[in-house]
């Protein structure tokens, strides 16, 4: 897997592991190794305004502390959304794509239990219907781990894997 | 609400007693099965947050070998071991006794198998002398193993029972190796459910 190269201008932001960040055009938000993990991204693509977040779990309930939202699925939309309005973003036109969710160690889910990779995407999934947002594209589930970079001069969403051609969603 | 941050130095230092001792019994063992005269020790014991894990093995998006085990017995959680890509490519030549293993690619079955073998005896050995301090029955699931992006790997490891713990043990090894000129590292992460975190910290207190 080679290194990603930034292009001229365009700025990282890092999303750490169960944290969420919005930017504007030049920035290219970028979250690297989501395994059971969900990226999140949503994009408003006239005012190119993005919001990603790095989802660790479904919801609060697994946690012992709830935590900043980004770590949970039911939370990180609606502050994505929020963060992405106050930004200027038109919730009417703001979609989705969401990556990650792999079962990276398949042994050790609880016998009959759903993967934890897949109950995430399941919990995002449900969190984008109930804020009527549009999911248009998804690269999830497998046994690998993934890193996102969402450009957002031109909304595009590149996934890599260490094993696997670089995806564009 | 209990909480690992509660640990002192004093503390600490008895745990990280207690994982040299395992450290001499694994590296016994490893040098029994690898012919070589290998020295494991154990600098440091931390108590880290579990979204500061990923960073602490370095780069989050770099290759590494992760082995998960859960932790059963009186103790119950799961232990997750880190290996970069040297430390990975170094036990699996050692153990098959052949050069220029490549890492991950050149990982397939045999490889993988070996380096399965290598963190079942490091963790079984850190794990039985937990257990003999605290004078308490541990065992360990068969390990699973992922060769993928560090963080990728800790997280879903660190998460595979869907339960977010705040806090892990992240207790650094070094392997010396007399033909090695720099020590390789490895990082073993225990992770223990709320009631045997609270066995542990009793222990500590009193030692």
């Amino acid at each position: 897997m080679s290194r990603y190269r930034f292009g001229p201008g365009e700025i990282p932001v890092m999303v750490k592991v169960g944290d969420l960040k919005v930017g504007t055009a030049g920035s290219t938000l970028l979250t690297l190794g989501l395994g059971s993990c969900v990226a999140v991204a949503l994009y408003d693509a006239i005012r190119k305004i993005g919001g990603l977040a790095h989802v660790l779990l479904p919801d609060p309930s697994h946690a012992r502390s709830p935590g900043p939202p980004g770590r949970f699925a039911s939370s990180a939309v609606d502050a994505l959304l929020t963060m992405m309005i106050a930004e200027g973003a038109d919730r009417s036109r703001i979609f989705a794509r969401i990556a990650g969710g792999a079962s990276m160690f398949e042994n050790l889910a609880a016998a009959g239990n759903a993967s934890l990779g897949a109950r995430n995407v399941a919990a995002v999934k449900e969190s984008l219907e109930r804020a009527r947002i549009p999911l248009r594209a998804q690269d999830v589930g497998g046994g690998f781990g993934r890193s996102v970079y969402f450009r957002l001069s031109d909304g595009r969403l590149l996934i890599r894997s260490i094993r696997r051609d670089d995806v564009i969603l | 609400m209990i909480d690992i941050r509660e640990l002192g130095t004093l503390q600490l230092d008895a745990l990280r007693e207690v994982a040299n001792i395992g450290a001499g019994h694994a590296a016994t063992a490893l040098s029994q099965l690898t012919r070589q005269r290998i020295m494991l020790n154990v600098p440091q014991i931390r108590v880290v947050r579990l979204e500061e894990v990923a960073e602490l093995t370095g780069v989050p998006d770099e290759a590494v070998a992760a082995v998960v085990m859960q932790v059963l017995g009186d103790l119950t959680g799961r232990a997750v071991q880190v290996f970069p890509g040297s430390t990975a490519q170094w036990i699996a030549e050692a153990l098959l006794n052949r050069q220029g293993i490549s890492f991950p690619d050149g990982f397939g079955e045999m490889e993988q198998s070996a380096l399965k073998e290598a963190a079942n005896i490091l963790g079984a050995a850190y794990l039985s002398a937990l257990s003999d301090f605290l004078g308490l029955l541990v065992l360990t699931s068969v390990p699973s193993l992922a060769l993928d992006m560090a963080a990728a790997a800790l997280t879903s490891g660190y998460l595979a029972t869907g339960q977010l713990d705040e806090y892990v043990f992240c207790i650094e090894t070094l392997f010396r190796v007399d033909e090695l000129r720099n020590p390789l590292h490895a990082h073993f992460l225990l992770l223990p459910d709320s009631p045997s975190l609270e066995v542990i910290l009793r222990s500590v207190r009193m030692a």
